[in-house]
């Protein structure tokens, strides 16, 4: 027993794994650093939104912090705003014109927001809290924790508006006919209420009240 | 010394940056107009009430639709005489727009489809679904469609307007009025010229 148990400690205190981890619940985007809501209220109304909504921002954040770390020695200090901002703008054209292109419904549905993309905080917080300091593979674990920790509570609000609010998931009815849908949850009012309660139910469990 | 290493630094980052986004820009370009001309066309085909799936689309459209220009203004008339337009105007929150057809007689309306709306979800919102739209069927909308308090439409220029939803029904109202008209008897000196 006692050897397994010291292989599993050593995992769980190395650096990379301590990177991917941080953005998955201790410093979780969402209900410890708070950011990224704005988008979150605006796309997560249907479930095939938010997945794609996550997939584009876990895309966007890992590739942003990768070149932000690798040119981090190069990059100008009084700059490097500016060069946050080319550099996540770049990919988040890209996957704004790979939506349009290959899934154009999901496009339409996301409207502006795949490109506001660039103003989410998460991204900037990551490259300017982590990539400027840290190396080019623990700021790609650090990128993939936060975008995936963010894509995982985008499904979450999903989950519960698109059941409440339309009685379907991913398209497909899972309530019974007779289920009259919450108009309130498909907008952003009824978004900020399911938020709130989140917040409420993982900063108890994370024990994260400010004192 | 500083200063020229910044400009030289954004400069490089500028131009590498801008290069990755003409390439992948001219890659998907293709395909994102035609997803546009797909969009449209099946629109189209929906409103005149021709079959069609997703992978036959363009050559259904092709085969069974006229494109009749005008300098501004474009109609797709098919086999029965129906024309389609496009149409767009304000509603109450944000910009309608859709596609309609109107029947061979060019005073009737055959279909009408919302393709974008920004109405109040649950109440205006509801002028995109079936249920509201196909009550437009066959109604003469010369010289003018009346938009009636629900449940209280009788003659053949009337239909229901949507409780709880009077901002969203006097816009469509307004929009539709306006569009079918101008359209119909741009529609009719085209057809009088042939």
């Amino acid at each position: 027993m006692s050897p397994k148990k010291t292989v599993k400690r050593s995992f769980k205190y190395t650096k990379w794994f301590k990177a991917l981890t941080a953005g998955l619940w201790q410093d979780h985007p969402t209900f410890c650093m708070v950011l990224g809501i704005c988008s979150m209220l605006a796309v997560t109304n249907r479930m095939n939104n938010a997945i794609a909504m996550g997939l584009g921002v876990t895309f966007c954040t890992v590739f942003s912090s990768l070149f932000i770390s690798i040119f981090r020695n190069v990059i100008p200090s009084r700059v490097r705003m500016l060069a946050y901002m080319v550099i996540i703008a770049t990919f988040v054209i890209c996957v704004d014109r790979f939506l349009k292109a290959y899934f154009p419904p999901i496009s339409e549905e996301l409207g502006p927001y795949v490109g506001l993309i660039i103003t989410n905080c998460i991204l900037m917080g990551r490259a300017e809290a982590y990539a400027i300091k840290n190396g080019p593979l623990l700021s790609t674990l650090d990128g993939l924790g936060c975008g995936i920790g963010y894509t995982f509570m985008l499904m979450l609000m999903a989950l519960v508006r698109e059941t409440i609010g339309f009685g379907t998931l991913l398209g497909y009815r899972v309530m019974p006919g007779s289920w009259v849908n919450w108009v309130v949850m498909t907008i952003a009012p009824g978004a900020f209420f399911l938020l709130g309660v989140y917040l409420w139910i993982f900063r108890t469990i994370a024990k994260k009240t400010e004192a | 010394m500083k200063a020229l290493k910044i400009i030289i630094f954004v400069v490089i980052m500028g131009t590498v940056s801008s290069v990755l986004l003409v390439g992948m820009n001219s890659f998907t370009e293709p395909l994102i107009s035609k997803n546009e001309e797909l969009k449209l066309k099946s629109a189209v085909l929906d409103v005149l009430e021709i079959p069609y799936d997703k992978l036959t689309a363009l050559n259904i459209f092709k085969d069974k639709v006229k494109i009749l220009t005008t300098d501004k203004d474009k109609f797709f008339i098919s086999g029965d005489g129906a024309a389609a337009f496009e149409f767009y105007g304000p509603g109450l929150w944000g910009p309608i727009s859709g596609v309609a057809s109107v029947n061979s007689d060019l005073s009737t309306i055959k279909t009408i489809k919302i393709l974008h709306q920004e109405e109040t979800p649950g109440l205006g919102s509801r002028i995109s679904e079936h249920s509201f739209l196909k009550q437009f069927r066959g109604k003469e909308f010369s010289p003018k469609l009346i938009f009636m308090p629900e449940g209280k439409s009788s003659a053949n220029n009337e239909v229901d307007a949507i409780t709880g939803a009077t901002g969203s029904s006097k816009a469509l109202e307004r929009l539709l009025n306006s569009v079918l008209q101008k359209n119909a008897s741009l529609l009719k000196e085209q057809l009088n010229k042939k």
